[in-house]
């Protein structure tokens, strides 16, 4: 008896050091904001992997009529074909597919084209398998 | 089972290796960021000093080089993430006043440098230390195992022998984690720092080449007219242009520009004026040809050369009795007895005249050049001082830095890698002014002392 109350309070100290020295690698749903001088923007990736992702771009500020992804892999020197995301309502646009073949740290320029003039933005992003 | 929980332990710092943020080109305290500047036809240093928390302040000081009569450099810091955008005025001195810019959020910013109807804009990332997880395993085991000593102690005391093992084993148990991390965290990553950019497993090799461009406004620029020379950089994989330059020798580039004939010469910092460009103004007073150098360093990435050139229109200038540069420019002011001694001349000495060992140096072993300073050397771009080494046709460059010796004199060793004259200058900051002394060397081929 007493030793399976020590085993389990072993596993549930194990636990606790797991999650607290592991918490923040986990890929969690990622947030990334950024602003220029036209826009300002939050990327929304909800599952950062490899293979088929939806990345949600939204305006904070400014009013583009196309907003265009570019994925480059510093890195490695990859680049990706470019993505027209499209606009679902007002201000927030979904770009669907595989953005990034590779896991690891991925430059995702927004190039955002209204009224107010062109501009690119960009955050890094972190992939995983 | 204290030997299970060893082994958990190991795993979670298997798991957990890895990982470390990069250095280059953020602000943390501690690790303050130091870039050379060319700006209003002055050498400067800017430092940025880093808060340890945020929202604080971020103290921003201008370092001149070269005798300058009040130079207000403005400064616009801007985060990147969302816009909010803080202004000071920083005054370029030998030793500067930091002007304070308040930041209230970690991650990536800009700094935007203007001055003599200049700007630059430097991007950089503002880092604060996390409280290790470490350190919350040691408090907390330590707390929780006087917290159930305590309590075996009294269930001890009111004799419930069940209860009271069960705390002390609790306490045990609390006090075996704190000593494992107490142990082992030494080996453990630190976290990443709060505002650091994402970081994957590191990769083997670095990142592409960058290709670059090297133009001027105007596309031919006249003898003794001002103009602006430019270097494009561009990713060799990608097409991209080159954003991520770190920071090298407290600079994002080291540019060196020279007249063909090695007459007129040049150590500028360019200024980053958009994703991927540099530029720096520039006036030289002879018509010809001019090969420009860039020395920098992509981040997770080696250093690089980048070369180019370009040509200057007009007339011939006057002769002007052999020195180099033909009209004192603020960027490079000549020492006072800056005048070239040969390869061979090792017997003359005097101060400003550099003296090699061997006399006669030869192709493929090291040459050591020693060289007295005109008075105390301050250090500059992280050096006492620098050696640039241009081979006479321009195909080669090396940047030898001072190594190791005390007092005014300077000493460098470099091996020159084939027969031949070589033009060389060396630089070093003093007081006021930064002291460029010219001269030559000819290299004998290995066979010619066998």
């Amino acid at each position: 008896m007493r030793r399976r109350v020590l085993i389990a309070v072993a596993l549930v100290v194990v636990a606790v050091t797991l999650f607290v020295v592991g918490r923040g690698a986990a890929a969690g749903p990622l947030e990334l904001t950024t602003t220029g001088t036209r826009y300002a923007a939050t990327v929304l990736i909800d599952r950062p992997t490899t293979g088929r992702v939806v990345v949600e771009v939204r305006l904070r500020s400014g009013d583009p009529s196309s907003v265009a992804l570019e994925p480059v892999m510093p890195d490695m020197g990859h680049a990706m074909p470019e993505v027209a995301a499209r606009e679902r309502e007002p201000g927030r646009f979904l770009a669907e597919g595989e953005l990034f073949p590779m896991a690891g740290v991925w430059e995702l320029s927004i190039r955002l084209d209204g009224p107010a003039g062109e501009e690119t933005l960009a955050v890094n992003a972190l992939i995983t398998e | 089972m204290r030997a299970r929980l060893l082994a958990a332990f190991l795993l979670v710092l298997l798991v957990s290796a890895g990982a470390a943020p990069a250095a280059a080109h953020t602000v943390m305290a501690g690790a303050d960021l130091r870039f050379a500047q060319t700006i209003a036809g002055t050498e400067l240093t800017v430092v940025v000093k880093a808060t340890p928390r945020v929202p604080g302040p971020l103290r921003v000081g201008v370092l001149a080089y070269q005798r300058v009569a009040d130079l207000p450099v403005k400064l616009e810091l801007r985060s990147v993430a969302d816009g909010r955008t803080v202004t000071g005025v920083a005054r370029a001195a030998l030793e500067p006043r930091y002007a304070e810019l308040s930041v209230d959020r970690t991650g990536p910013h800009e700094l935007r440098l203007s001055a003599g109807g200049e700007v630059s804009v430097v991007p950089f990332r503002v880092l604060v230390e996390r409280g290790s997880a470490g350190e919350l395993l040691i408090y907390g085991g330590l707390l929780v195992a006087a917290l159930l000593l305590v309590g075996g102690l009294l269930t001890g005391a009111l004799s419930r022998p069940g209860p009271a093992m069960l705390l002390s084993g609790g306490a045990a148990v609390g006090l075996t984690v704190a000593t494992l991390v107490i142990v082992f965290e030494p080996g453990m990553p630190p976290a990443p720092p709060d505002g650091a950019a994402p970081v994957a497993t590191a990769l083997p090799g670095g990142r592409p080449y960058a290709q670059g461009r090297v133009t001027t406004t105007p596309a031919r620029p006249g003898a003794g007219e001002e103009f602006t020379l430019r270097l494009d950089l561009v990713d060799g994989s990608t097409g991209r242009p080159v954003d991520d330059l770190a920071v090298h020798h407290e600079a994002l580039a080291h540019m060196v520009v020279t007249s063909e004939d090695g007459r007129f010469f040049r150590h500028v910092h360019p200024l980053r004026t958009a994703p991927g460009r540099l530029e720096v103004r520039l006036r030289a007073d002879r018509a010809g040809r001019y090969l420009a150098y860039a020395e920098l360093e992509r981040q997770d990435a080696g250093g690089q050369l980048i070369t180019g050139t370009f040509a200057l229109d007009g007339a011939p200038a006057t002769q002007n009795a052999g020195d180099a540069p033909a009209t004192p420019d603020p960027a490079a002011e000549s020492g006072t007895s800056a005048t070239a001694s040969g390869g061979g001349d090792a017997a003359s000495s005097g101060p400003g005249v550099p003296r090699l060992w061997p006399a006669v140096p030869v192709a493929g072993r090291p040459t050591t050049i020693d060289l007295d300073a005109a008075g105390p050397v301050r250090p500059w771009l992280g050096m006492a001082g620098h050696l640039i080494v241009r081979s006479q046709d321009g195909a080669f460059l090396g940047h030898v830095h001072e190594m190791g010796s005390t007092g005014p004199r300077l000493r460098f060793t470099f091996s020159f890698p084939a027969a031949g004259r070589y033009l060389a200058w060396t630089q070093y900051a003093t007081g006021d002014r930064i002291v460029t002394v010219p001269f030559t060397v000819d290299v004998s081929a290995q066979e010619a002392v066998r």
